[in-house]
């Protein structure tokens, strides 16, 4: 027998919008808590995954059944936020040093995640801290990072999602750790 | 074990994919080496922090509005991937409405009475009835479409009657071409058949 999303899946190809209400319901927090720690903002997040469940909805009929459901859906989310950032980056150009501000990115120059919003929910300083940590890696990594870590799919359900090889994921794992480790260790 | 090989074997542990021998082996390092020790504590520290960051949900009605924001239905694409499939039958459907709507469109606007030919200074009109007066001669070809004819004198062309007759010509009539009634019901007829072999044919 299918798993469970291949038969939602299905039937909702067919026409059954309940059965598609139930994958909305089967992944809505797990997209909503990738796009968040991929772009750091709310609202993208919702729009993101608002965007990811229609191109699903309109796609039902090129999904391949060989394939996991959640490597499928995954990879259409994440490549959304990955664009969404590297549109943010060209406009704010986040990762260049800039000359008149010694040591502040781009990131730095933002309105402070402290002030908005966005991290009124943090409860302490520790997932602040950890929050702007995520926020700062490189595209590249934060993906790897995101997918690993707060998703917890293995090393090669990353490869799938991301169409790379292992090595590569595992390369940007650990550099994506370094990257961490370096941005934390003397602040916690 | 030098340094460097020893932090991947860090990494490769903490991705749980360092084999039981490279443990061991890692363990001999750090227990030797305080500067990779604290260097592995500390990444052990960054990914205890990562990972127990909340997870973070979604608002409460999203799903809502990702259910709304849906194309209101699929059945259009159930449509026209029918279409595809059966294309003979479709074109044929198509075919039969669009001929359908024009013979019916054709029927309705034609049932008042009306005459042409180049020459109708001649002829007289009685009711739904065109009549060619004995003595009087008519040139060139008439046609006569919902009505009768009735020809008394003389008729130098074709006489063409749709929807009507041609009542008995009298003997003091002459038509120089050809008499043609074309009754227009006929072909109604043959539509109605035709279209019921349709219906057996394709069901319906």
């Amino acid at each position: 027998m299918k798993p469970l999303e291949t038969r939602l899946a299905r039937l909702a190809l067919k026409g059954d919008q309940r059965a598609f209400a139930e994958i909305v319901d089967l992944y809505k927090d797990k997209l909503y808590h990738l796009a968040y720690r991929m772009t750091g903002n709310r609202q993208e997040a919702e729009d993101v995954v608002q965007e990811t469940f229609l191109r699903v909805y309109k796609n039902l009929d090129r999904y391949d059944e060989n394939q996991k459901f959640s490597t499928w859906i995954y990879r259409i989310a994440t490549n959304l936020c990955i664009d969404r950032l590297r549109k943010r980056k060209a406009i704010y150009s986040l990762d260049a040093e800039s000359s008149d501000h010694e040591g502040l990115d781009g990131y730095a120059m933002l309105p402070s995640d402290g002030r908005t919003p966005e991290s009124e929910l943090l409860l302490s300083e520790t997932q602040r801290l950890i929050h702007e940590a995520i926020a700062t890696l490189p595209v590249k990594y934060k993906s790897v990072m995101i997918l690993r870590y707060l998703q917890e799919l293995s090393l090669q359900e990353i490869s799938d999602v991301l169409d790379m090889p292992v090595t590569t994921v595992k390369t940007r794992v650990h550099r994506g750790r370094e990257f961490l480790r370096r941005k934390l260790e003397h602040k916690l | 074990m030098k340094c460097n090989v020893a932090v991947v074997f860090m990494h490769d542990y903490l991705d749980g994919d360092l084999a039981r021998e490279d443990t061991l082996q890692l363990q001999q390092h750090l227990k030797h080496c305080p500067a990779c020790l604290s260097r592995y504590e500390s990444l052990e520290r960054t990914d205890a922090f990562v990972k127990a960051m909340p997870m973070e949900k979604a608002p409460d009605n999203l799903s809502y509005r990702i259910m709304k924001s849906l194309p209101s239905s699929r059945r259009p694409a159930a449509w026209t991937s029918w279409v595809r499939r059966h294309p003979a039958v479709s074109a044929a459907a198509i075919f039969m409405v669009v001929m359908l709507s024009s013979f019916v469109s054709m029927w309705n606007q034609s049932q008042e009475l009306s005459v042409s030919g180049p020459d109708l200074e001649h002829v007289v009109f009685e009711g739904r009835t065109v009549i060619v007066p004995a003595g009087q001669k008519v040139t060139g070809d008439l046609t006569v479409v919902n009505g009768d004819v009735q020809v008394l004198g003389d008729l130098e062309g074709n006489l063409t009657v749709i929807d009507g007759s041609v009542k008995p010509l009298a003997s003091t009539a002459h038509i120089a071409g050809q008499v043609k009634t074309i009754d227009r019901a006929v072909d109604w007829f043959w539509y109605k058949v035709s279209s019921y072999f349709g219906t057996l044919a394709y069901g319906s």
